[in-house]
């Protein structure tokens, strides 16, 4: 049974492969950039948020959808408003 | 002074003596409380994303008020039991929202079905969507444009944890 051998930090950085740099992560923000973009997202505004729930219901992940933190909270805050008086679906269920 | 917006949800059944008695309702709370109803709106008809009381369908109402500072809990507590005690046999779900004062009242809302109802035809369809080049004036063979909001996607959606039973072999797509 061979011993393994811990290498140095510096020598297991140099083993490491360089990421490539993925180029939809640089992708900006619809809502950070658009007032207009902006005012639509609202709890009373259905058909705009009907782009960002799936077709089962769930909203959509920000890495898909492409949002940025904070916009994705105010996004899935107002969608989850909307679930309550049912002008959203919680899921497909009765779709 | 704080700006309020109430959606309220009622049963379809609703009449327009009963819609109005809520009308006087609700301005006679604002009145109480020193407030003024900048706007009542009837939405009209919607088909729900689920049953609520073994309704599939409900009308929508949005109030806009505003009050001060000093009487505005006041109201909230008013409306609370309005909703709670006088209309609960009416009026299903309500959603109370603080608005900005110096935000803008424009706001963009789902079509209900009596606005869908209404000649829906492709020939408005597509001056909406400005889509004149395929009018049939202009060209010969012009196809017929799908209208967005009746259509049921036909997709088969799978998550990879789940799976169907469906065994035509068709594709598996899944958004997720």
């Amino acid at each position: 049974m061979t011993k393994k051998i811990k290498l140095k930090m510096s020598a297991r950085l140099l083993k490491k492969r360089p990421r490539r740099s993925s180029s939809s992560s640089r992708r900006r923000c619809r809502f950070c950039d658009s007032e207009e973009q902006r005012q639509n997202i609202d709890y009373k505004n259905a058909t705009f948020l009907r782009g960002f729930i799936t077709e089962r219901g769930k909203i959509l992940a920000s890495r898909v959808s492409g949002t940025c933190c904070r916009h994705q909270r105010a996004l899935a805050k107002q969608i989850r408003k909307a679930r309550t008086i049912a002008l959203l679906p919680y899921t497909a269920q009765y779709f | 002074m704080h700006r309020y917006e109430v959606l309220m949800l009622s049963v379809p059944e609703i009449t327009s003596d009963e819609t109005s008695n809520l009308e006087k309702g609700f301005d006679k709370i604002v009145r109480d409380a020193k407030g003024t109803l900048v706007s009542f709106e009837r939405w009209g008809k919607y088909r729900l994303a689920f049953p609520i009381r073994k309704n599939d369908y409900g009308i929508y109402f949005l109030a806009r008020l505003e009050v001060d500072d000093a009487n505005s809990l006041k109201l909230l507590d008013e409306l609370k039991s309005f909703f709670a005690i006088k209309v609960n046999d009416l009026v299903v779900r309500n959603m109370v929202s603080k608005l900005d004062m110096n935000a803008s009242l424009v706001y963009q809302r789902p079509r209900s079905l009596e606005e869908a109802a209404t000649a829906r035809d492709v020939n408005t369809f597509l001056k909406e969507n400005k889509m004149e080049g395929l009018l049939p004036g202009s060209e010969s063979a012009a196809p017929k444009a799908a209208a967005p909001t009746g259509e049921a996607e036909e997709e088969v959606e799978v998550a990879v944890e789940e799976l169907d039973t469906d065994k035509n072999g068709e594709d598996n797509e899944g958004d997720e």
